[in-house]
C-alpha cells in the first residue's frame, strides 16, 4: 500500500533519525538502522496530510496522473474537474445512484464516496478506460444494439456495473443482473434494455422488439 | 465538506492519537462522507484505519469465526463457506446498500454507522440527536421510526449486520484508551437506548477491532422488508438463530431491526421458544411477546404487522 | 404534395441510435462536462427559512475566501422569501471547495415569518398566508354541463371516492444548470435544456443583451421531463457571475436543490362522484378538487386553476358534469410542466372511480371503458390489449385470489395531443458525398438526432452512418422546445422538406436525374469545390396530433407486509407513423417506469415543523430501480397514414391508474392514495370490513 508522500518527508526523516540515533547509542548498529527505518515508516505513515492541497498520483486507465488536491476532494471531483475525465457523472454525490461508478482494482465503487487522496492505492478504471484503441467492448456493443440508453447520463455507470458483473460471473441469471445493477438509477427508463444488453453480452441471445400491428388490420 | 487533514494509522494506539478529540476514523467512508457532505460531521482530521494490521481477514474456526473490522461487506456476502455455518450473515450482507457500497463498506463501519433518521441527516434541522432541543420525528413525519425506545430520540438502528450478529450471539472487540473491551451486540448499542445523542455505546476514539461469532451448531436466517425490491433501507428487519432438533427449537434468539434504537431482542420471547415446535403458532406467540407494548406514533404503526410477518417468516426459514 | 416514401429502409426501423457510441464510451459532452478555458465553479446560497423577510445579505467574508472571483445577491434590496430553498445569493470561484467554504460565511439577516407547507393545513382559513393579500385556497374554477343533480337521481348506480396524488419531482439525472461565458462579443450558454431558443429569449431579455449576441448550446443533455425550459434563476445567476468574474462560470445544481426549486407535478385531492345508467352508460360526474403548485398557486385570480387543475372527466364523455377545481398555495417551490401535465393526475382519479363503478355494477372494467370511451382507436386498443394481456383469464372478483400474496389486474387509457410544427433545418451536401443536417432542436434522450438521420438516409438513398446530425445550437435554424411530445412531429417534416429540396438542388446543379443511392458519390463530385447548402421547413401533411394508448397492469400484493410488485404491464400505443421504432419503444418503457414510480414510490415530503423538504435525495425520494421493473409488453399500432405524431407523454399517463386498479382488484379494497406504499396497503386492509364467508 503506498501512502501519499508529503512535501516535508525529508525533514521529518532527519528529525526522526537524529532522535533515534541519539537515544540508543549503546545498541548494535544494524538494530539501530532497523529501529530508525521502523520509526521512519511509522512517522511517514501516520503523518497528517493537508488540509491544504497535497500532491497525489492517481493510476487511472493505465496512466499515472499527478494532481495537487485537498484531502476533501473526492475521486469523482478529481476525475471530472481536475483530470478532464468527464465520462463518470455527478448525479447525486451521495452514493445512491451509480452514475459515478468506477473500478478500484476491479471492484465496482462509487467514486463520489472515495477520497482522491485515498484512491492512490488503487488501479482505477473509468468508463474511458474500457474501450481499447477505440474498439468497443462486448458490453458497450450490446448496449448500443439493445438500445440500453436514452439520454445517456446513467449509461457510463450501467456499463461499468454490467462489465463488473460479467467479469465476476460470465453467465448471470436475470436475478443476478438485477442485483448487480441495483446500485444504478435511470430516470429515462432504460432498465428493460439494460437487462437485455447484459444477457446479450453474456451470450444469452436477447433481442426483444415491440410487436407492431397495423391499425388498419384491426377488427 | 469542511476541510480536514488526512492520515493513515498503522496501529490502534497511533490511530487514537491521530484522531484526538475532534477527528473521526475513516473506514469505507460510505457513511461518514455523506454525513460530512451535509456538514453534520466536521472532523478536523480523518484517520484512515484500513491499513491497521490484522483487521482485514475472515478467519474461520471450529469454535468461533473471527471477522476483522476492516472486512468488507462484499467479502462477507461472497465468502464461500459462510453460508454453511452462519447463513444469516451473507443474507444480511447482501441487503446492505448496493454492490458499490458493499465493495468498500466495512463490517466495523456498518456497526458504527450513524442514524438514518431524515431529521438527523438533514442539514437544516437541529434535532435532539445533534444536540438540539426537539425530536422532530415525534411530532412530525415518523413513518421510518422506532416502535421501541428508552429515550426521547426515536431514530431506529439500521445496521443489517448488527441484527444478524446479535442473533448469532456475536461479540465485538473494542479498543479503548487503556483496554480492550469485549461487548455483546446489545452492549455495543445499549447507550443508544439511554441517551438521545448516542448512536451506539462507542466513545470518541474507541475502535472496533474484530467481531467474533461462536460456532454453536445453529441455523440462522435474516430477512428484511423494504419499499423497493433492492437497494433500500429496511422498513423492518429480522434475524433469528437457534438449534432445531426433531422439529423443536432451542437456544433461539430473535432480533428485530429498524423498529428500535437498538437491535431489539426480548428475552421472554427467546425463552418462550425454548423447546417449542417450529411452526406458525409458536412463531406468532413469540411475536406477541417480542412486540408487546409498542409505541405507536402518528405514522409508524404499519411496522407492527410487518414485524409480525417477518418474525414468522424468519423463524420458519430456519427449517430450510 | 409531400408524403413519406413508400419504401422505407430506415424510417420505421430499429436502427441503433446515432449517438449511442458517444454515450457508451463516456465521450459525449453534456452541459456539466463542458469546460471552457478558465472556467469557474458557481454555487447558490438558498434560504433555509420557508418564509422570511431578508433584510441583509453580507458577502464580504465570502468574497475574501481565497479563490472566490465573484459574489452577488440574487435580488437587490429587502425581500420576502417564500419557500425553503429560494435563491439568496451566488458565488463563483476557482474550486468547488472554495465555493463551499465561501457559502458557509455568507451572513444573512432574516426575520422568520409564519409558514405552512401541507395542503391540508394551508387550506384552513386561519393558516399563515403564503401571499399576504390572498387566501391560500383559491376560489374554485367552476364548470358545469347539463343538470348534474337531476342526473344523479336518474342513475342506476352511483359511486363516490376521495383520491390523492402527491407532489412528484422530475429528478432528471443531469441536474439543472448552465455554463455561461459572458464576453464582449457574445454570451454563450451551454445549457442543460429542452429549449435552446427559450434560454436565448430569456437570456437576452433578463440580461439586457441583444439576441444576436447570445448563443445557446445543448449538444447532449441528461433529461428534463418538462422542467428545463428558459434560463432559470440558476442560469441568470451563472450569467451575472460570469460577467462579474470575467470568466466562464459553470453552475450545476446539486441533487439537493432539485427537490426544492426547479419544479414539480402538483398534488391533488379529488372528491369524485360518478353515476351510470343501468346499462353502464356514464350519466353524471361531479368533481371537487384542490392541489398545490407551491407558491405558484398563490395570487390565483378567481376562477383560475392556480396551476393545479387537470382535465376531468378525462377521456370519458359524460353528459352531466360539475367540476370545482381549486389550488392551494404552500411555502414550497413552484410547479412546472411535468410529462403530460395534469393528465396522470386526472387519470388516477377518473380511472379509479371507473373501476369502483364497474365493481358496483358487476360490469367488466374493460367493457365499461369500451362502452364509454369516445375514441375508436382506444376502444380497439382495449380489445387488442385485453387479448394480449390475457384479461379474461386474469380478471377475477376483487380480493378473491387465495393466500396472503394476492394478485390482481387493472387497466386505464390515455389521450394526448402531440403534433408540432414550425421547425426549420439546413442541409449541407459536400462534394465528397458527406452530408450534414443542422437543426436547432434538442435530443433529450428521446432520439431526435436518430430520427433526423433515418429520414435523411431514406430520402437520399444513403446509410444513416453517412449523415452527420447537428442539433442543440441556436446558430442552427430554429425549432421549438422539446415539450408536449411535439419534437418529432415538428422536426420530421422539416427534415423531409430540407432533404427533398437538397436532392432537388443537387440534381438541378449537376444535371444528374436521380442522385440517390449508388449515384450519390458521383453526383456530389460534380459539385466541384463548394458544398451545397439548402434550407427547409416544416410542411403540412406529414404530421398530425392526437395519440391515445391503453395500459394493463398485473400486480402481486403481499397482504402481510403491504409490499407491492408489478408483475406485468401491457401497453398498446398509437402514435401515427413511428420514424424510429427503436426509440419509440424505449419511450414507452420509460413512460411506464415513471408511472410505476408515481404509483408506488414517489412523493415529496415536507416537514410541518421546520418547513424543509424532508427527502431531497434518492434515499427517501425513491425512483424505481431495475429490480422494480415488471415484464413490459409493448404493442405499437402502426398508423402511417396519420403522419408523425409523438408519444413521449401519453405513455406515462395511465400507468399509475392501471397499477392502482390492479392493487384494488387484488386486495378487494382500494388504496386511493398514491404512492401505494406498504403502510397505505396495510392501512387499507385494516379498515376493510370482513367479507361474509
Amino acid at each position: 500500500m503506498s501512502d501519499p508522500k508529503g512535501k516535508d518527508s525529508s525533514a521529518l526523516s532527519r528529525r526522526s533519525f537524529l532522535k533515534t540515533f541519539g537515544a540508543s547509542a549503546g545498541v548494535a548498529a544494524t538494530a539501530q538502522v532497523e529501529a530508525v527505518a521502523a520509526e521512519l515508516a511509522k512517522a511517514n505513515a501516520e503523518r497528517a496530510y493537508g488540509p491544504g492541497p497535497v500532491p497525489i498520483t492517481l493510476q487511472v486507465n493505465g496512466e499515472a496522473l499527478k494532481v495537487e488536491l485537498e484531502p476533501r476532494v473526492t475521486l469523482l471531483d478529481a476525475l471530472r474537474n481536475h483530470l478532464k475525465l468527464t465520462g463518470s457523472k455527478e448525479v447525486c454525490d451521495r452514493g445512491t445512484c451509480g452514475a459515478c461508478s468506477v473500478f478500484l482494482d476491479d471492484k465496482l465503487a462509487y467514486s463520489c464516496s472515495v477520497l482522491a487522496i485515498e484512491a492512490q492505492r488503487f488501479k482505477i478504471t473509468t468508463i474511458e478506460g474500457l474501450a481499447k484503441d477505440g474498439k468497443l467492448t462486448p458490453v458497450q456493443q450490446a448496449f448500443i444494439e439493445q438500445d440500453a440508453l436514452m439520454c445517456g447520463y446513467c449509461t457510463p455507470g450501467f456499463v461499468m456495473s454490467v462489465t463488473a458483473l460479467l467479469k465476476q460471473n460470465p453467465h448471470p441469471t436475470a436475478e443476478q443482473v438485477k442485483k448487480a445493477c441495483s446500485g444504478n438509477l435511470c430516470r429515462c427508463g432504460t432498465y428493460p434494455r439494460v437487462m437485455q444488453a447484459a444477457l446479450k453480452a453474456a451470450g444469452v441471445a436477447q433481442h426483444k422488439e415491440a410487436e407492431v400491428i397495423s391499425y388498419a388490420r384491426l377488427a | 465538506m469542511k476541510s480536514f487533514a488526512y492520515a493513515t494509522a498503522s496501529s490502534p494506539a497511533g490511530a487514537r492519537d491521530l484522531v484526538g478529540a475532534d477527528g473521526r476514523y475513516l473506514a469505507g467512508g460510505m457513511d461518514l462522507l455523506s454525513e460530512m457532505k451535509e456538514y453534520i460531521a466536521q472532523p478536523k482530521t480523518l484517520v484512515n484505519i484500513k491499513a491497521l494490521p490484522g483487521l482485514s481477514k475472515i478467519e474461520p474456526g471450529s469454535k468461533l469465526w473471527s471477522f476483522g473490522a476492516n472486512v468488507t461487506i462484499a467479502e462477507i456476502e461472497d465468502h464461500e463457506d459462510i453460508r454453511k455455518t452462519f447463513p444469516a450473515l451473507p443474507q444480511a450482507a447482501a441487503e446492505v446498500g448496493s454492490r458499490q457500497i458493499r465493495n468498500l463498506g466495512t463490517l466495523g463501519g456498518n456497526l458504527a454507522q450513524h442514524s438514518r433518521c431524515w431529521y438527523y441527516r438533514h442539514r437544516d434541522t437541529l434535532c435532539l440527536k445533534k444536540g438540539g432541543d426537539l425530536c422532530y420525528a415525534r411530532h412530525g413525519d415518523n413513518r421510518y421510526h422506532s416502535l421501541f425506545t428508552g429515550n426521547s430520540c426515536i431514530s431506529p438502528v439500521v445496521s443489517n449486520m448488527a441484527i444478524a450478529l446479535a442473533a448469532l450471539d456475536a461479540q465485538v472487540l473494542v479498543q479503548k484508551a487503556d483496554k480492550t473491551l469485549r461487548l455483546t451486540i446489545a452492549e455495543l448499542y445499549a447507550e443508544a437506548w439511554r441517551n438521545p445523542e448516542a448512536h451506539n455505546s462507542l466513545e470518541p476514539g474507541d475502535l472496533i477491532l474484530k467481531v467474533e461469532v461462536p460456532v454453536q451448531n445453529q441455523r440462522s436466517a435474516y430477512l428484511q422488508m423494504s419499499a423497493k425490491s433492492e437497494f433500500d433501507w429496511a422498513l423492518v428487519s429480522c434475524a433469528a438463530a437457534g438449534r432445531l432438533e426433531a422439529g423443536k427449537l432451542s437456544q433461539v434468539r430473535v432480533v428485530m431491526g429498524a423498529i428500535a434504537n437498538v437491535p431489539y431482542q426480548v428475552e421472554a420471547a427467546n425463552r418462550f421458544l425454548e423447546g417449542k415446535a417450529l411452526d406458525e403458532s409458536s412463531a406468532d406467540k413469540a411475536a406477541d411477546i417480542l412486540l408487546e407494548k409498542p409505541h405507536l406514533f402518528s405514522d409508524n404503526g404499519y411496522k407492527l404487522p410487518i414485524a409480525r410477518a417477518l418474525i414468522r417468516r424468519t423463524l420458519l426459514q430456519l427449517k430450510a | 404534395m409531400p408524403g413519406w416514401p413508400e419504401k422505407r429502409d430506415y424510417i420505421g426501423s430499429h436502427h441503433t441510435r446515432v449517438d449511442a457510441p458517444a454515450k457508451v464510451t463516456g465521450s459525449a459532452k453534456y452541459t456539466s462536462d463542458v469546460q471552457p478555458e478558465g472556467w469557474l465553479y458557481g454555487m447558490i446560497l438558498r434560504s433555509k427559512w420557508p418564509k422570511a423577510k431578508i433584510t441583509k445579505i453580507d458577502l464580504d467574508k465570502a468574497r475574501s475566501i481565497p479563490g472566490i472571483k465573484a459574489a452577488i445577491v440574487a435580488r437587490e434590496g429587502e425581500r420576502t422569501v417564500r419557500y425553503y430553498g429560494e435563491e439568496l445569493a451566488a458565488l463563483a470561484g476557482t474550486s468547488r471547495q472554495a465555493c463551499e467554504d465561501a457559502l458557509k460565511v455568507i451572513e444573512v439577516e432574516a426575520k422568520e415569518l409564519p409558514f405552512v407547507v401541507r395542503e391540508e393545513d394551508a387550506k384552513e382559513a386561519e393558516a399563515p398566508r403564503v401571499w399576504e393579500n390572498a387566501p391560500n385556497l383559491s376560489k374554485p374554477s367552476v364548470q358545469e354541463k347539463g343538470d348534474v343533480d337531476t342526473a344523479f337521481s336518474e342513475c342506476a348506480a352511483v359511486v363516490e371516492g376521495f383520491y390523492t396524488t402527491p407532489v412528484q419531482l422530475h429528478h432528471p439525472l443531469e441536474t439543472h444548470g448552465n455554463t455561461v461565458s459572458w464576453t464582449e462579443e457574445e454570451v454563450t450558454a451551454w445549457s442543460s435544456t429542452q429549449g435552446i431558443t427559450s434560454v436565448l429569449d430569456d437570456a437576452a431579455r433578463n440580461l439586457k443583451v441583444p439576441a444576436n449576441k447570445v448563443r445557446v448550446i445543448s449538444e447532449f443533455m441528461g433529461g428534463g421531463f418538462g422542467s428545463k425550459f428558459g434560463l432559470g434563476v440558476e442560469g441568470g445567476l451563472a450569467a451575472r457571475l460570469s460577467q462579474a468574474a470575467n470568466a466562464p462560470v459553470k453552475l450545476m445544481l446539486p441533487r439537493f436543490d432539485e427537490a426544492l426549486a426547479v419544479g414539480n407535478r402538483p398534488s391533488s385531492f379529488q372528491k369524485i362522484k360518478l353515476g351510470a345508467k343501468a346499462d353502464g352508460t356514464l350519466h353524471a360526474f361531479e368533481l371537487e378538487s384542490y392541489g398545490t403548485a407551491g407558491i405558484g398557486s398563490g395570487n390565483a385570480s378567481e376562477g383560475g386553476g392556480g396551476g393545479a387543475e387537470f382535465p376531468a372527466p378525462y377521456i370519458y364523455t359524460v353528459p352531466n358534469t360539475r367540476k370545482k377545481q381549486s389550488a392551494v398555495a404552500i411555502n414550497a417551490g413552484s410547479a412546472r410542466a411535468f410529462r403530460a401535465p395534469g393528465h396522470p393526475t386526472a387519470s388516477f382519479g377518473m380511472e379509479s372511480i371507473m373501476d369502483e363503478l364497474a365493481v358496483k355494477m358487476d360490469i367488466d372494467p374493460v367493457e365499461l371503458r369500451i362502452k364509454n370511451d369516445p375514441s375508436e382507436v382506444r376502444r380497439k386498443e382495449y380489445r387488442l390489449g385485453a387479448e394480449r394481456f390475457g384479461w379474461k383469464e386474469k380478471y377475477k372478483k376483487p380480493g378473491s385470489s387465495e393466500g396472503p400474496i394476492k394478485t390482481g389486474v387493472g387497466c386505464a387509457g390515455a389521450t394526448w395531443g402531440g403534433g408540432g410544427r414550425g421547425t426549420k433545418a439546413q442541409a449541407q451536401i459536400n462534394p465528397d458525398g458527406s452530408v450534414e443536417i443542422r437543426c436547432g432542436t434538442q435530443d433529450l434522450g428521446t432520439g431526435s438526432k436518430t430520427v433526423i438521420a433515418l429520414i435523411a438516409a431514406d430520402l437520399l438513398g444513403l446509410k444513416p452512418e453517412q449523415i452527420v446530425v447537428r442539433v442543440g445550437d441556436t446558430r442552427f435554424p430554429p425549432s421549438g422546445g422539446s415539450g408536449g411530445s411535439t419534437t418529432t412531429a415538428s422536426v420530421a417534416p422539416a427534415i423531409y422538406d430540407v432533404c427533398m429540396k437538397a436532392l432537388d438542388e443537387l440534381q438541378k446543379q449537376t444535371g444528374v436525374t436521380d442522385a440517390r443511392g449508388q449515384n450519390w458519390l458521383a453526383a456530389c463530385k460534380q459539385l466541384g469545390v463548394n458544398p451545397l447548402t439548402v434550407s427547409g421547413q416544416w410542411q403540412e401533411g406529414l404530421s398530425s396530433s392526437g395519440a391515445g394508448g391503453v395500459q394493463f397492469a398485473e400486480v402481486q400484493v403481499d397482504t402481510e407486509t403491504g409490499f407491492t410488485r408489478v408483475k406485468k404491464i401491457t401497453c398498446v400505443q398509437d402514435g401515427g407513423l413511428f420514424v424510429s421504432k427503436l426509440t419509440a419503444e424505449s419511450q414507452v418503457n420509460g413512460g411506464i417506469i415513471m408511472g410505476i414510480g408515481y404509483a408506488l414510490y414517489e412523493e415529496r415530503v415536507m416537514d410541518k415543523t421546520s418547513g424543509v423538504v424532508l427527502n431531497p435525495n434518492f434515499e427517501t425520494y425513491r425512483l424505481p430501480g431495475l429490480a422494480d421493473v415488471p415484464e413490459i409488453e409493448v404493442i405499437l399500432l402502426d398508423m402511417p397514414e396519420r403522419g408523425v405524431i409523438g408519444i413521449g407523454e401519453p405513455v406515462t399517463i395511465p400507468t399509475a391508474s392501471a397499477v392502482a386498479n390492479a392493487v384494488a382488484n387484488a386486495l378487494g379494497v382500494r388504496v386511493s392514495r398514491i404512492p401505494i406504499t406498504p403502510a397505505r396497503v396495510l392501512e387499507a386492509l385494516s379498515k376493510r370490513t370482513p367479507v361474509p364467508a
